[in-house]
C-alpha cells in the first residue's frame, strides 16, 4: 500500500518562503498548498516548484570549469576536489591578508544564515540585494519611527477597516513577493469596504481591481506625496493631535517651512498627476479611518531615500503608525547566539566595496549591509579576489551586465583571471554558470534543512519557519549551507564546534524557548503571539535617538539632504532629447526575477500556466508617432546598452514609458533560453561608475534609465 | 437534475494561474522530468480581457475548464458511448476504458477544453475533481484559489450566494454549467 502524507515545510521559489504543505506520496513530492497554519495560500510559482525539485536539467554534480570563462564549458569533480579549491584559494587568500577580498552574495534565509557566519569567519563581505531593493524604505522608517520594516513587511491588509485607504505606489503584491496571502487579503478588505489606490506608470493587474488607478511618471512618488503633505498641512487636514504628541518638538516647524512651496499645482509638474487628483487622493486619506503605503519598484529609483522620507513623514502627519490598517511597527525577537560568534567586518575600517577611492564620502552611510556593491567596479579596482554565489545569478541581475561579463574575463599582466576564483551553487543552469570556476549542484527546498528568521518577523507574521526536507535530494547535490559549514569546519573549527545545521538552529531557537523539534511539531512555523498595535502608547516613546518621531533628518544637514526633494530621479532629468522614454521595468507573478530555476521551469515558462515573452511595451500613441506597428522588431538603447526586441503595443502604459520584465534573458538551460528575449540589465548602467548623493545616505538604487527605441 | 458547479467571480480573479499549476499537479498532468513549455496538458485556462483606451482602462480575468454543458456536445460527437453526464452530480465524465482516442469529442467541444493524451490515445478533461467532490471536498483549483474567487457548490446554491452578495451573473458567459460573475455597478 502506497504512504501519502501531507508535510509542512516551506517554499522557496521566491524569497518570500511562504509555508506550506507538501504531499509525498511513496517518497515523491505530488502536491503542494499554502499551510492553513499559517496563512494558507502558495501562488503559481511554488505550485510548480515540483517541476524544478524533478526536472532532468538539476544540476547534479560538482563541476570544473575547463576553457575560458564565458564558454561554459565544464567536467564533472567530486565533492572532495571541490572542497580543496576552495579551501586551498581561501587560505591563500588570508595568508595574504586579503581575507575581506572574498565575497559571498547571497539571500541570507535568516540574519545568522551560516554562510554569512562562514563569511565573517573568514573576515569577507555579504552582498545582497537588500541594499538596493530594501535600503531606502529600511533606511527612511528606521530614521523616522525608528521601526525596521522590509519588503516582507506589507501593510497588514486583514486588519484594514471599512473605509480604509490601502495605497500601492509602484508595487505589485498581486505578484506575490510578499507571503501569497496577501492579494486575497487586500481583496478582502476591499470587499469590506476598504478602497484600493493603485499609483503606477502602467495599468496592471492591481490597476484592474483598485478603485482608482493613478498613471504616475515613474519617479514621482516622492512628489506626489510631499504635495499631499502639503495639502493637508496647510488645510490643517493632518492629524494634529497625533503630531502633537509624538513629533520631537520642532519638527512640525521645520516641516511646515519645508512644505510651504510644495503646492500641488508645483508638484504636479513634477509627477504628472494632476493638482485637482493630489488634492483628492489627500483629502481621501485625511477622512480615512487608516491609510497604508506600500511602495517596491518606486523605491529603487535614484531618488529612493528621497521618497522613502516623503513616504515616512505621511504616514505621520496621518497618524498610520502601528495602527489597524496603518503602517505596522513589528516587535523584536531575536535568537540564541551560537558562540562564540565571529564578528562581521569592520566597513568603516575596510571599505565598502563599491567605495573605492571614494570612502572618505560614505561617512554618512548607515545602513547594516556594505552599499548596493558592483562585482564589475570591485574586480576592477582589485578589491574583489573570490568570489562566491548562491540563489541569485548576478550575471543577469547585475546593473550593467555587459561591465560584469567583462570584469569576470578580466586577466592581470600574468595572464591570470583577475578575479581569482568563483563560485556558484545552483539548482538549475543559469547565466552566471558560465563564468564560474566551479559549479556546486544545490538543493532545491524540498530536500534542504533551513531555519528563516528575521528578528523583525520573517514573513508577514511568523518570526520563524523551519524549511525540512520531504524527499531524498537529488544526485549529489548539497545545500549550499551544508557546503559552507563543512568548509567552516575544515578552516574555522572554532566557530563551526556544533554538528550541523540542524543543531545550529535549535541552539538558536532555545533563544526563544523552542527547538527544531517544538517548531515541526507546531506545523513548521512560530510566531511571538499578536502583532499588537500603538505599541508606542504602551512603550511611551519611538525607537528612535529622541524617542520621538523624527521627521527632519538632522544627521544629513550638512549635505543639504534633512528634507525630501521632490525631483524625479536624476537618471530621468537629463537626456530627455536624446532617450526621451523612460524605462519602466516590471516584475510578474510568474518569476523569480532572473532566478535560474524559475526561469528554467517549464510550467512557468509555459504560455498557458506561466509566460514566455518580454517584448518591450509601448502606448500606441508613442508607436504610431515612430511608425512602429505591434509585432515589429525595434532597437531599445540607453546611454550605456542596447537590446533588439518586439513591440507590443497595448493601451497599460503611460505614454513616455518603455516597459520590460525583469529577469529574462538566459542562455542557459533549455526552457530558460527559449526565445531571443534580453535582459533589461542590458540597458541599465553600471552603477559602480557612477555614484550620487542617494548612495551616500543608505539609499541607493539606480535602475533609473532613460532609452530611445527606433526600428 | 443536481448540477455541481464552480463560480467564478470577476471582481476577484487576478489572473495568476495558480489553479492551473495545482491542478495539473493533482491530476499528475506533467512529466516534470521532461516537462517543456507548450507541451503540457491542462484542465483549466485563464483568459482575460483589457477594454478602453489610456488612461480610462478596465480589465478582468477569469477562468475557462469544462462548462459541464448542459446537453454536452461531446456526448454526442463520441461514437464510443465514452462520455457520459452523471445523473447525481451532473459533471461530464469521460469513461478511460471505452474511450477510442478518436478525438471526435476534441474537435466538437466549442469550449476547446478537452485535452488528448498521445501517449496513451485517451481524451481527458476536468470533471470537477470528482473523486474528491463525491467525498465531500472542493475540486483542487477552489481550494488553492489564490484569490479566493471560486466557489464550488451546487449550482442553484451558488446563484443564491452571488444575489446575497450582490453580484451579476454574466449570463452569455455562464450560459453552461459554470457560474460566471461580477459586481451589479
Amino acid at each position: 500500500m502506497s504512504e501519502s502524507k501531507w508535510i509542512p515545510t516551506v517554499c522557496y521559489q521566491c524569497k518570500a518562503e511562504c509555508a506550506i504543505l507538501a504531499r509525498v506520496e511513496d517518497g515523491v513530492v505530488r502536491e503542494v498548498k499554502g499551510n492553513p497554519r499559517a496563512r494558507g495560500k502558495m501562488c503559481v510559482k511554488g505550485m510548480a516548484g515540483i517541476t524544478t525539485l524533478y526536472s532532468q536539467e538539476r544540476l547534479k554534480h560538482p563541476m570544473k570549469r575547463v576553457g575560458e570563462r564565458g564558454e561554459g564549458k565544464f567536467v564533472r569533480i567530486g565533492w572532495d576536489e571541490a572542497m580543496n579549491i576552495m579551501e586551498t584559494k581561501l587560505r591563500e587568500l588570508r595568508k595574504r591578508g586579503e581575507g575581506h577580498k572574498f565575497t559571498y552574495s547571497m539571500f541570507p534565509h535568516s540574519t545568522s544564515d551560516p554562510k554569512w557566519r562562514f563569511v565573517n569567519a573568514m573576515g569577507g563581505f555579504i552582498t545582497t540585494g537588500l541594499p538596493h531593493c530594501d535600503s531606502a524604505k529600511i533606511m527612511a522608517h528606521l530614521h523616522t519611527f525608528g521601526c525596521f520594516p522590509n519588503h516582507h513587511i506589507a501593510p497588514m491588509y486583514y486588519t484594514v477597516p471599512k473605509g480604509g485607504v490601502m495605497i500601492l505606489s509602484g508595487r505589485h503584491p498581486f505578484g506575490c513577493l510578499d507571503d501569497a496571502c496577501v492579494p486575497r487579503d487586500i481583496l478582502d478588505a476591499k470587499e469590506r469596504g476598504a478602497k484600493l489606490v493603485v499609483i503606477d506608470p502602467i495599468f496592471r493587474t492591481e490597476a484592474g481591481k483598485a478603485d482608482w488607478w493613478i498613471p504616475i511618471k515613474p519617479g514621482g512618488d516622492a512628489a506626489l506625496f510631499l504635495g499631499m503633505c502639503n495639502h493637508l498641512l496647510t488645510k490643517g487636514l493632518h492629524d494634529k493631535a497625533f503630531c502633537d504628541k509624538w513629533v520631537r518638538p520642532g519638527d512640525m516647524d521645520g516641516l511646515m517651512a519645508f512644505i510651504k512651496d510644495k503646492t500641488p499645482a508645483a508638484i504636479s509638474r513634477i509627477c504628472d498627476v494632476p493638482a485637482r487628483d493630489i488634492v483628492k487622493l489627500a483629502e481621501m486619506c485625511a477622512a480615512a479611518p487608516s491609510v497604508c503605503v506600500d511602495a517596491f519598484k518606486s523605491i529603487m529609483y535614484g531618488n529612493a531615500m528621497d521618497w522613502g522620507h516623503a513616504w515616512s513623514i505621511f504616514l505621520v502627519i496621518t497618524g498610520n503608525l502601528d495602527n489597524p490598517g496603518g503602517q505596522p511597527m513589528p516587535e523584536i525577537a531575536p535568537m540564541a547566539p551560537v558562540a562564540p560568534v565571529p564578528p562581521p567586518p569592520n566597513l568603516k575600517e575596510l571599505g565598502y566595496h563599491r567605495t573605492g577611492p571614494n570612502r572618505s564620502r560614505f561617512d554618512h552611510y548607515t545602513f547594516f549591509l556594505q552599499p548596493t556593491w558592483y562585482a564589475a567596479q570591485a574586480v576592477r579596482e582589485g578589491t574583489l579576489k573570490v568570489f562566491f554565489a548562491s540563489e541569485c545569478n548576478p550575471a543577469l541581475s547585475e546593473m550593467g551586465s555587459g561591465e560584469w561579463r567583462e570584469a569576470m574575463t578580466l586577466k592581470g599582466r600574468n595572464g591570470n583571471y583577475a578575479l581569482e576564483l568563483f563560485v556558484l551553487t545552483e539548482i538549475m543552469p543559469s547565466e552566471t554558470m558560465k563564468w564560474a570556476d566551479l559549479v556546486l549542484p544545490d538543493q532545491t527546498n524540498f530536500e534542504r534543512w533551513e531555519l528563516l528568521y528575521m528578528p523583525w518577523w520573517y514573513n508577514f507574521g511568523h518570526t520563524a519557519a523551519v524549511c525540512q526536507p520531504v524527499v531524498k535530494p537529488v544526485g549529489e547535490s548539497r545545500h549550499a549551507n551544508r557546503v559552507m559549514i563543512d568548509l567552516g569546519k575544515r578552516m574555522f573549527p572554532e566557530y563551526f564546534a556544533f554538528k550541523d545545521d540542524v543543531e545550529y538552529y535549535d541552539i538558536e531557537l532555545s533563544g526563544i524557548g523552542m527547538s527544531m523539534r517544538k517548531m515541526l511539531d507546531g506545523g513548521a512555523i512560530w510566531s511571538p503571539g499578536t502583532v499588537g498595535f500603538r505599541k508606542y502608547e504602551d512603550a511611551g516613546r519611538f525607537n528612535t535617538p529622541s524617542g520621538r518621531i523624527e521627521l527632519e533628518w538632522k544627521m544629513y544637514g550638512d549635505i543639504g539632504q534633512q528634507w525630501p526633494s521632490p525631483e524625479l530621479p536624476l537618471e530621468f532629468r537629463r537626456d530627455a532629447d536624446k532617450y526621451p522614454f523612460i524605462l519602466v521595468n516590471f516584475r510578474t507573478i510568474f518569476l523569480n526575477n532572473t532566478g535560474a530555476w524559475s526561469q528554467n521551469n517549464a510550467q512557468l515558462r509555459d504560455p498557458v500556466s506561466g509566460i514566455d515573452a518580454n517584448p518591450v511595451l509601448l502606448n500606441p500613441v508613442d508607436a504610431a508617432r515612430l511608425g512602429i506597428a505591434d509585432g515589429d522588431m525595434v532597437t531599445v538603447a540607453s546611454a550605456t546598452g542596447s537590446v533588439r526586441l518586439p513591440a507590443a503595443l497595448t493601451e497599460r502604459i503611460k505614454p513616455g514609458c518603455a516597459g520590460l520584465i525583469h529577469g529574462f534573458g538566459q542562455t542557459m538551460g533549455k526552457v530558460a533560453s527559449r526565445g531571443a528575449w534580453a535582459g533589461d540589465n542590458e540597458l541599465i548602467a553600471d552603477a559602480g561608475s557612477h555614484l550620487d548623493e542617494q548612495d551616500l545616505r543608505g539609499g541607493e538604487a539606480h535602475v533609473s534609465t532613460r532609452v530611445k527605441i527606433t526600428k | 437534475m443536481k448540477q455541481l458547479s464552480i463560480m467564478v467571480d470577476l471582481d476577484r480573479c487576478i489572473g495568476c494561474k495558480t489553479c492551473i499549476v495545482a491542478c495539473r499537479n493533482h491530476h499528475g498532468l506533467v512529466n516534470h522530468e521532461t516537462a517543456m513549455p507548450e507541451g503540457m496538458s491542462h484542465y483549466l485556462r485563464v483568459e482575460g480581457e483589457l477594454t478602453g483606451t489610456f488612461p480610462k482602462l478596465a480589465e478582468d480575468h477569469w477562468v475557462v475548464m469544462c462548462q459541464q454543458c448542459k446537453k454536452p456536445p461531446c456526448i454526442k460527437a463520441c461514437a464510443a458511448g465514452a462520455i457520459s453526464k452523471d445523473a447525481q452530480t451532473g459533471i461530464v465524465r469521460i469513461d478511460r476504458e471505452k474511450c477510442t482516442g478518436a478525438g471526435t469529442c476534441i474537435e466538437k467541444c466549442p469550449y476547446g477544453v478537452i485535452q488528448f493524451n498521445a501517449e496513451g490515445r485517451f481524451a481527458h478533461k476536468c470533471e470537477l475533481c470528482y473523486d474528491r467532490v463525491v467525498h465531500g471536498q472542493e475540486p483542487v483549483c477552489v481550494e488553492v484559489c489564490l484569490a479566493d474567487a471560486l466557489r464550488f457548490g451546487e449550482r442553484e446554491l451558488l446563484l443564491m450566494q452571488a444575489e446575497a452578495a450582490g453580484k451579476k451573473l454574466l449570463k452569455k458567459r455562464s450560459a453552461q454549467s459554470i457560474l460566471y460573475v461580477k459586481r451589479a455597478d
